[in-house]
């Protein structure tokens, strides 16, 4: 639910950032340009570059009305100039972020359907085989760091089998269009796809699983057995759907996590979205373009946590009860 | 809190195979230099070597042994991990119980920096220190860092003895002849230790002071309140040993997301490259992926650091269901 303390709490998160983002380069010895964009790019920037962002960022003033400066950027969407990429920040940002939203939407929809199918019927047949099979797998499964995972699929599909494409998000000149070029496309993201859904699933299935096996005990699964309901009927309709609720807080949350989330799968199949962009900003060493970063998954975080609190009483209308 | 972590780890199936799998990794990492016969870090001209006596897990790009790499990539994952829960942990009870405790202003002030730091994104966070913060540090941060750890060694080794009884020397006696024999790595994995622990105690500070919340209102606390205890002394004497099991916990947890981070950093390449690690090794395997190395050089690596992440997983969802009844003989959903 939605309350004075958890904005508050967003607004001090959002606070550390910025400063962050502000200080850092700023508490470097030397000059302020240098430190912020880094003396390789320096050398190559033309004065007039130089000079223009100079002005713009008031950093040849006083620390105050360098902070005032980079307030009014931040207001007008001004992240800076990325000297790498030869784009403003944020252009460089929005530019890459559909590949990330593809990749990572998909595969959190996958892992959440499946860990809360596979929960509930190992939930429902606590102790049994099919139970304790899957529970030594899941944890077997979580141990594997998301980028060893991904490349021992890389390893098996792409490099020993030729199955599937090695790297990017679609064949690049290659000048396909329509149906030839969603195939492509498809056949670049299926193992980044399958080893970001890996990785999640366990989160998900466990979380649903123990929800599974709480609810099961509730009374009213009783008292539907008590009037002769079909077990399916129970399994899916009235366990199942109240064991669904904690899933759906964190798979939210992980929606604001998602630049975390896929860093290490993007770059481990060389996919170009925001993950990827992240591991190339840090070594070209582009400064700007990770600040930009850093408060752009931030407010993905912000912005996703706001949303639970806020669906949270719609979804579980108890919240709202215990008020 | 009449939980007994030992006997409750001792007993569970999944609790018993993660501490032989634990184990394992201690003993490498303590015995490295007896298990390896190569300096883990000399480059040599003979690259890419296949498995031989001399090489049993061949050599990599730099002619530098891959077995030797992976022995002593425990020290780092181990040492790493070890510390940086030993300190969030202290930090977590710390902060978490003096919240608790003194309340008012102070306890709303500390708890929304707790929550503000937890929705940060930790890893973007760590990539935008490691460029600005100069990794090497100073021979005088180094000394105080060796200072500052051997102080909460000395002081959690105490109180484990004085709790837990010899039982407790059989746990920090590994952790201490570890920190000793791997005290090399500390001025080039110092700086990330500090961090990571800065990182890493705001959800234990979280739990723990919801727990001293109860734990305040019993009658023994009271008791000691009306004899004069001040709130430092209950704090030291009552809640943090009623907390012993969940700090146990909250510990466990913490040497897994350290040890997944720091093999995450090292995959990233950041933090000093002179330091062997399981995440920088699979990261240089992957560029070498179109070689047969892979089997010998990847798969070990990364099988490596998944056993001791799952060896804590087992250890940790033992100790979780021992304090939540609820669980017995299930398995965690904390990841």
């Amino acid at each position: 639910m939605f309350t004075k303390q958890n904005l508050l709490t967003y607004l001090v998160a959002l606070g550390i950032i910025l400063t962050l983002n502000f200080f850092l380069p700023r508490m470097m010895p030397g000059d302020p340009l240098m430190a912020i964009y880094g003396d390789e790019a320096l050398v190559q920037m033309s004065p007039e570059l130089q000079t223009d962002l100079t002005e713009r960022f008031a950093l040849d003033q006083s620390l105050g009305s360098q902070f005032v400066s980079y307030w009014a950027g931040l207001l007008r969407g001004d992240l800076g100039y990325s000297y790498s990429y030869n784009a403003p920040v944020t252009e460089v940002i929005f530019g890459r972020l559909h590949w990330t939203l593809l990749l990572a939407g998909l595969a959190l929809i996958l892992s959440t359907m499946l860990g809360i199918l596979l929960g509930i019927e190992s939930g429902w047949r606590r102790g049994g085989r099919f139970d304790g099979g899957m529970i030594s797998g899941m944890v077997g499964l979580s141990g594997f760091p998301d980028f060893f995972l991904g490349i021992l699929l890389l390893l098996l599909f792409a490099v020993n089998l030729e199955l599937l494409p090695l790297f990017g998000a679609e064949d690049a000149y290659s000048g396909l269009s329509g149906i030839d070029r969603l195939a492509d496309i498809g056949e670049h993201l299926l193992l980044p796809l399958v080893a970001l859904t890996l990785a999640r699933l366990t989160g998900s299935y466990l979380l649903t699983r123990n929800t599974m096996i709480g609810v099961l005990k509730e009374p009213y699964i009783l008292l539907a057995r008590a009037k002769g309901l079909k077990p399916r009927t129970i399994k899916y309709r009235h366990a199942g759907r109240n064991s669904m609720l904690p899933v759906m807080t964190r798979t939210a949350i992980w929606v604001g996590r998602m630049v975390t989330g896929v860093l290490f799968i993007e770059i481990v199949f060389a996919y170009p979205g925001i993950g990827l962009l992240t591991y190339d900003a840090l070594t070209f060493r582009d400064y700007p373009v990770l600040q930009g970063l850093l408060l752009v998954s931030a407010l993905c975080v912000l912005g996703a946590n706001f949303i639970v609190d806020l669906l949270y009483a719609k979804v579980d209308p108890r919240v709202n009860y215990a008020r | 809190m009449h939980v007994d972590p030992k006997r409750e780890v001792a007993k569970s199936k999944g609790g018993r195979i993660g501490l032989v799998l634990l184990l394992i990794v201690v003993l490498t990492a303590i015995f490295a230099p007896l298990l390896s016969s190569h300096d883990p870090l000399v480059q040599t001209v003979q690259s890419f070597e296949s498995p031989s006596w001399g090489h049993p897990l061949g050599t990599n790009h730099a002619g530098q042994d891959i077995w030797s790499q992976l022995v002593y990539g425990a020290r780092t994952s181990l040492l790493v991990g070890l510390l940086v829960a030993m300190l969030s942990t202290i930090l977590a009870a710390l902060i978490g119980t003096s919240a608790a405790l003194v309340g008012g202003v102070y306890d709303r002030v500390v708890m929304r920096l707790v929550d503000s730091f937890i929705v940060m994104p930790v890893i973007i966070l760590l990539i935008l220190l490691s460029v600005y913060v100069d990794p090497n540090l100073g021979s005088g941060a180094v000394t105080s860092i060796e200072f500052l750890i051997g102080i909460v060694i000395f002081g959690v080794s105490f109180y484990m003895v004085r709790s837990l009884g010899w039982i407790g020397l059989l746990i920090i006696g590994p952790i201490i002849a570890l920190v000793i024999l791997s005290r090399d790595l500390l001025p080039s994995t110092g700086g990330l230790i500090i961090i990571l622990s800065l990182l890493c105690w705001q959800g234990g500070a979280r739990t723990l002071r919801a727990q001293s919340l109860s734990l305040k209102e019993r009658p023994h606390i009271a008791a000691a309140r009306g004899f004069g205890g001040g709130t430092w002394y209950i704090m030291r004497r009552h809640i943090i040993p009623d907390l012993g099991p969940l700090l146990v916990a909250d510990f466990v947890f913490t040497v897994r997301r350290a040890v997944f981070l720091q093999a995450g950093l090292a995959f990233l390449g950041i933090g000093d490259p002179n330091v062997v690690s399981w995440g920088s090794m699979i990261s240089d395997a992957h560029e070498w992926i179109f070689l047969d190395a892979w089997r010998w050089w990847l798969v070990p690596a990364g099988v490596a650091l998944s056993m001791t992440i799952i060896a804590i997983t087992l250890i940790g969802s033992a100790l979780e269901s021992a304090l939540d009844p609820r669980l017995r003989g299930e398995v965690s959903a904390q990841n």
